[in-house]
């Protein structure tokens, strides 16, 4: 069960009917549309959200579930404020993605995939970002930066958090990287 | 508009206006790929100093989409003086409006760098001149967000001709004509696909544009559609009228928000305009365009699966037939045509299908855009004919490999493609040649990948990428690429089986013949090409746990410390003394290199070519720290504690005191055996004796490693030939390793160097060494490229001659180490390339000049160097006195002692354990691999002595590495900096006599130095 789901605060499903109504008369094919649209209002695809679709355009929520897990951009779960997209593109990749997504990783305590658990931050490794110039590259929301180096990486990641006032940067003894010895 | 005008009119009355309304000067910035490197805000720096300066009337401030060389991000045009400037920051915004908008200079520090200083003009930079755009022709000139500004450069002229002039059947002819063939990989003919289907039966048929451009490593098409929107929508327009379509789609990938947010305002501007809706230009065509954003799914590239995703669905392929031209969105005809194909249309209708078909292969027509990015110095954008050849691209428009590394393959057509290794660098490409060496055109991404790269990890990336993308709708794919995975997986983290290789292609061999669709397919394209022009690298994996590349992170510590072929754990040594704990640095060099100040310096650092650093700066420089410490620490030096544990009473019998021998017998001193090494000469040390002069290395620094050699225990004999193996087992030694060396030159046509005054280089280096050099050599003429020939021209310079060296190729292939050939020149040496000597001009046995030809560089050859050839009447001659002919060495091999040769005259062996074909009987050193390194014989030394030790029932495992320091410096660690040169002799006196030129670094820089270090070690034993 996702946390948002563990709230109490029940979810505004009101936005719902908007998304089927507008494409009147709903088909099939307005699936993956209505679905992003979706995404952009809850930053997921909520049960509830997906169960009121399917009463309201009549398509199988089944169906809705089917096109959801076939597709890398839909997510089940809650997702956090920060998309840290990291690509692993083939030039990235010969360039030294992998330490960059590593160094990510390290950072902020989690795995490629997950949410660190204040949702500040969510990371995902995508094919190609079509960047390919500036490889090594990440995403962050809709910013792009190239020609990374794990510690420019981090550096920017630091800074967002020091923007958002969060203190996740000093809570997480993995962020802390440097001259003090490693233990054996 | 005038109620008067018909559409068409009104269209070039409001097409003259907007030519009419722009202003002369204009400057450009890319505001789409080169956001990421902060466009966005150096446009809105000129923006305000535009305003500042009262220029915003006289200067179009234009935000373009991609200028091609995106290296130079953010890249910035300035027109109509055609000056480009890259990588210019806002702060460098006022200058520039100051000094090129108001005073007509250039700032030439924002200008491309060329080979001979600022290259200002667009026109001059060899990215640029070298191409042919027609499809790109717009993007990064327009502003792609207003269609006033594609108007005024030309957009929808070809649409008006083809409504207004030709029927459809005329626009398919004129298509098929051209020779244009589909741009997404498969090359199918458009012009025939257009024909089948506007054959379809059906009134109603949909025209499609594939922009899922999911293929890792390929952005041509979201630098079309963000950079020239309105030459996709007009190819669109051409194309409908063709087939008869009335609706269109455009599926684009999510991860291109820049080109579906460009895209959309192209298609509302068109339709206000009258060029997309109903009765398009009052001439009665309807057709209209809707956009279809992916959501991420690579399967979706293939047409059947983005039918599918289109209608709703999960993206799956369908089996074909029926194909989309009968039966497609919705079960209506439907034609799909990718991005750069439907772009290319209106190019083809401007300049006529004949002249278009004038361009590229036989077979391939027009030109092709490439995605150039990884390994190469100008990272971007190119559009040229069909037929260009990889050389072209990568050495003439992408200015060579970065770093100046070696060039090992192109990675093309992403994960269906393959790689093409650097023996086609001169294949011209077109769909037919690149499939036959085992790649594919794909949509044009072209990565290089340089030395640096694992081409078993590249395979495992790509077949990782598969595995993930299969849709599971076959089993095949969705079974076999999991299965191949994990091979590769298995041998990337070395723990690959014999047999790997052959299941993984057998399997790949499965999956291509029996997939459904085309991902599944072409999955496997990338094993198999690596496998077939790359197998020995699977092979080093598996058997000898070796990644050359050091990029399998499975198989080693660091890459510095995996690409030593001894092994020395670097990070470690370069930690102790940045702390000043040189004896401890010193200790664990020793513990897997007893040469450790021949190697301080005259290693050829492979270590160095690997370094992550190098990547950021520049490499760590290893070799001088190691010759610092080696200064440093006094002599003698006692043996590590490890090598007195032990004592066997097995007795090893070693041939050749040079590093291999040396090496050998020290580990197996660890392991506790007794070591005799004969050795023929009067004194040790092999060639680092005979062969490295001693500007280089000098006599008493080698002397110190070989006493600290031989304080482990090891017994010398001189003068001690060995002419019998067998004698050796009869006299009670139970092994023998050979570490011969290759002492012997390697002969040269038309130079006899028995005649008097033609010397053989390696003879002339030991005679040398030993004083024996008589008579003064007057004008030297040395024959060759290697350290050799360099060593015997400096050598011969000290003794007193006038020394110009000849060689056969070009300056960048000689294989001699860089920093010799620099001081070579730099003590007055000449150097004449291309040049081949052909024979000696004597006068009664005295040498007169050394005859020569030109050469000129022909095909490449396998490992991609371009064979010289001799040109025609260029025969000249060089006066001289004496000749050194230095092309190579041999193995003087000795049919006595019975063993296997290869077919290059060395003793065969197998590569994991050394072992000859006899019994008992190892070899190592340049007597096994021709002419090689020191620390290639210090490394083989060591492998065989383990190898020996498992004989007499060992385990033939070294001692741990020490591991006594885990700091890193972080503070400066990642801080640019460049490495300090250690200082050299003065030139005045250096040449006159044999005094060691380089010196050791200073105390102060050689700790900056090692701070540099990244300990990438500590990334994976930390974790």
């Amino acid at each position: 069960m996702s946390i948002s789901e563990c709230t109490d605060k029940p979810l505004d499903l009101s936005p719902v009917a908007a998304m089927v109504a507008d494409r009147a008369p709903f088909s099939e094919g307005d699936v993956i549309d209505a679905l992003q649209d979706m995404q952009t209002r809850y930053g997921y695809l909520p049960r509830a959200a997906m169960d009121e679709m399917a009463r309201l355009s009549g398509v199988p929520v089944a169906r809705l579930y089917g096109v959801a897990t076939f597709y890398s951009q839909f997510h089940l779960q809650p997702h956090g404020r920060h998309a840290v997209r990291v690509c692993r593109g083939t030039a990235c990749h010969v360039r030294g993605a992998a330490g960059i997504l590593s160094a990510i990783s390290r950072h902020l305590g989690i795995e490629d995939g997950d949410t660190t658990p204040d949702m500040q931050f969510s990371i995902e490794s995508v094919a190609c970002l079509g960047t390919c110039f500036l490889a090594p590259v990440m995403l962050v929301d809709d910013q792009y930066y190239g020609n990374l180096t794990s510690d420019k990486a981090v550096a920017t990641l630091k800074r967002i958090q020091a923007r958002d006032g969060a203190p996740n940067a000093a809570a997480q003894p993995a962020a802390q990287k440097g001259s003090a010895p490693c233990p054996p | 508009m005038s109620a008067m005008n018909t559409p068409i009119e009104a269209l070039q009355i409001r097409r003259r206006e907007a030519i009419a309304s722009h202003p002369r000067r204009a400057v450009r910035i890319c505001c789409t790929g080169c956001r990421a490197l902060g466009a966005l805000e150096v446009h809105a720096a000129f923006e305000a100093e535009l305003a500042a300066a009262g220029l915003t009337r006289d200067v179009a401030l234009i935000k373009t989409g991609c200028q091609g060389v995106c290296a130079g991000a953010p890249v910035i045009g300035i027109d109509p003086e055609g000056i480009l400037y890259l990588g210019a920051r806002p702060e460098d915004v006022p200058e520039i409006v100051r000094t090129t908008l108001l005073g007509g200079n250039v700032v030439e520090r924002l200008c491309f760098r060329g080979a001979d200083g600022p290259l200002p003009k667009r026109s001059a930079i060899p990215f640029f001149a070298a191409q042919n755009q027609i499809v790109l022709d717009r993007c990064g000139r327009i502003d792609p967000t207003r269609i006033e500004s594609a108007l005024a450069a030309g957009a929808y002229a070809m649409l008006e001709q083809a409504l207004t002039t030709m029927d459809p059947e005329a626009v398919i002819r004129a298509i098929t004509a051209s020779g244009l063939r589909g741009r997404g990989g498969a090359g199918f003919p458009t012009g025939r696909k257009w024909g089948f289907a506007r054959a379809a039966a059906g009134d109603v048929k949909y025209l499609v544009c594939n922009a899922d451009e999911g293929d890792p490593g390929a952005f041509m098409d979201r630098a079309v559609i963000e950079g020239d929107p309105h030459a996709v929508l007009e190819g669109m327009l051409i194309a409908a009228y063709a087939i008869g379509a009335r609706h269109g789609y455009v599926y684009v990938r999510a991860e291109y928000p820049i080109a579906i947010e460009h895209l959309h305002i192209a298609i509302t501007q068109a339709r206000e305009w009258g060029l997309l809706g109903g009765n398009i230009l009052g001439l009665g065509m309807d057709f209209d365009v809707a956009i279809k954003a992916g959501a991420g799914a690579f399967v979706c590239g293939e047409e059947t699966a983005l039918l599918a995703s289109i209608e709703g669905k999960r993206g799956q392929p369908r089996p074909r037939p029926p194909f989309p031209a009968q039966s497609g969105l919705w079960g209506k005809p439907t034609n799909i045509n990718n991005v750069e194909t439907l772009a290319n249309v209106p190019a083809i209708l401007r300049m006529g299908a004949e002249r278009y078909a004038g361009m590229g292969t036989p077979t391939s027509k027009g030109t092709k855009i490439f995605a150039l990015a990884g390994k190469v110095a100008h990272t971007g954008l190119v559009e040229a004919p069909m037929g260009v050849t990889l050389r072209e691209l990568v050495y003439g428009i992408g200015g060579g490999v970065r770093k100046g590394r070696a060039f090992k393959a192109a990675q093309m057509g992403g994960p269906s493609g393959g790689c093409v290794p650097a023996r086609y660098l001169d294949l011209p490409i077109d769909y037919e040649s690149v499939k036959e060496v085992g790649a594919i055109m794909g949509s044009g991404g072209l990565i290089i990948l340089d030395e640096n790269t694992c081409m078993v990890d590249i395979a495992r990336y790509f077949m990782d990428f598969c595995a993930k993308e299969s849709c599971g709708k076959c089993a095949p794919c969705r079974i076999g690429t999991t299965r191949m995975l994990e091979i590769l997986q298995r041998i990337c983290a070395g723990e690959g089986q014999p047999q790997d290789v052959d299941k993984l292609e057998a399997l790949a061999y499965q999956v291509k013949k029996n997939s459904l669709c085309g991902l599944g397919q072409t999955a496997a394209n990338p094993v198999l090409s690596t496998l077939r022009h790359f197998r020995e690298e699977y092979m080093e994996h598996i058997a000898l746990k070796q990644c050359r590349a050091s990029v399998c992170s499975g198989l080693m510590e660091s890459p510095c410390s995996h690409a030593c072929p001894a092994g020395v754990d670097v990070p470690d040594y370069l930690t102790l003394a940045a702390e000043d704990r040189y004896a401890e640095a010193l200790a664990v060099v020793q513990m897997r290199n007893p040469l450790a100040s021949v190697c301080g310096r005259v290693c050829d650092h492979p270590c160095e070519h690997r370094c992550r650093r190098g990547d950021m700066d520049e490499p760590l420089g290893i070799r001088d720290i190691k010759r610092f410490v080696t200064d440093t620490v006094a002599a003698p030096w006692r043996p590590p504690e490890p090598w007195s544990e032990r004592e066997t009473q097995r007795r090893v019998a070693v041939i050749g005191a040079g590093p291999a021998g040396l090496s050998c017998a020290y580990f197996l001193r660890f392991f506790g055996h007794r070591v005799t090494i004969f050795e023929s000469l009067p004194e040790p040390g092999g060639m680092l004796r005979v062969g490295i002069p001693a500007y280089r290395l000098p006599v008493e620094r080698l002397k110190l490693d070989i006493d600290f050699i031989l304080s482990t225990g090891v017994e010398l004999k001189l003068n001690a030939p060995v002419e019998n193996l067998d004698a050796l087992f009869d006299a009670g030694y139970e092994a023998v390793f050979l570490g011969v060396g290759a002492h012997e030159s390697a002969p040269l046509k038309g130079i006899d160097t028995a005649a008097p005054g033609v010397l053989d280089g390696v003879r002339f280096l030991r005679d040398v060494t030993f004083g024996k050099v008589s008579g003064p050599l007057g004008r030297t003429a040395v024959i060759g490229g290697g350290n050799v020939a360099i060593d015997a021209a400096r050598s011969a310079l000290r003794l007193g001659a006038e020394v110009t060296v000849v060689y056969r190729r070009t300056r960048a292939e000689m294989p001699a180490y860089p920093e010799e050939i620099e001081a070579a020149e730099h003590e007055g040496i000449a150097l004449v390339f291309l040049a081949q000597p052909t024979g000696v001009v004597d006068d009664h046995g005295r040498v007169t000049a050394l005859r020569c030809v030109r050469m000129e560089p022909g095909a490449a050859d396998a490992s991609g160097r371009r064979q010289p050839v001799a040109r025609t009447d260029s025969a000249f001659q060089i006066p001289c006195d004496t000749v050194i002919s230095a092309v190579g060495q041999k193995v003087a091999a000795r049919d006595a002692w019975g063993l296997r040769l290869t077919p290059h005259g060395t003793y065969e062996t197998d590569p994991a354990a050394l072992a000859t074909s006899r019994d008992r009987v190892f070899a190592g050193g340049d007597c096994v691999r021709g002419p090689s390194s020191v620390v290639q014989a210090i490394g083989d030394g060591q492998r065989a002595a383990g190898s020996i030790d498992k004989l007499f029932g060992g385990t033939g495992k070294l001692p741990d590495n020490l591991k006594l320091s885990r700091s890193r410096y972080a503070a400066q660690s990642e801080e640019p900096a460049t490495r300090p040169r250690p200082p050299l002799a003065a030139l005045a006196g250096r040449t006159a006599s044999f005094d060691e030129v380089v010196a050791t670094l200073g105390d102060g820089a050689a700790r900056c130095e090692a701070r540099r270090c990244l300990r990438c070690d500590l990334e994976k034993t930390c974790q």
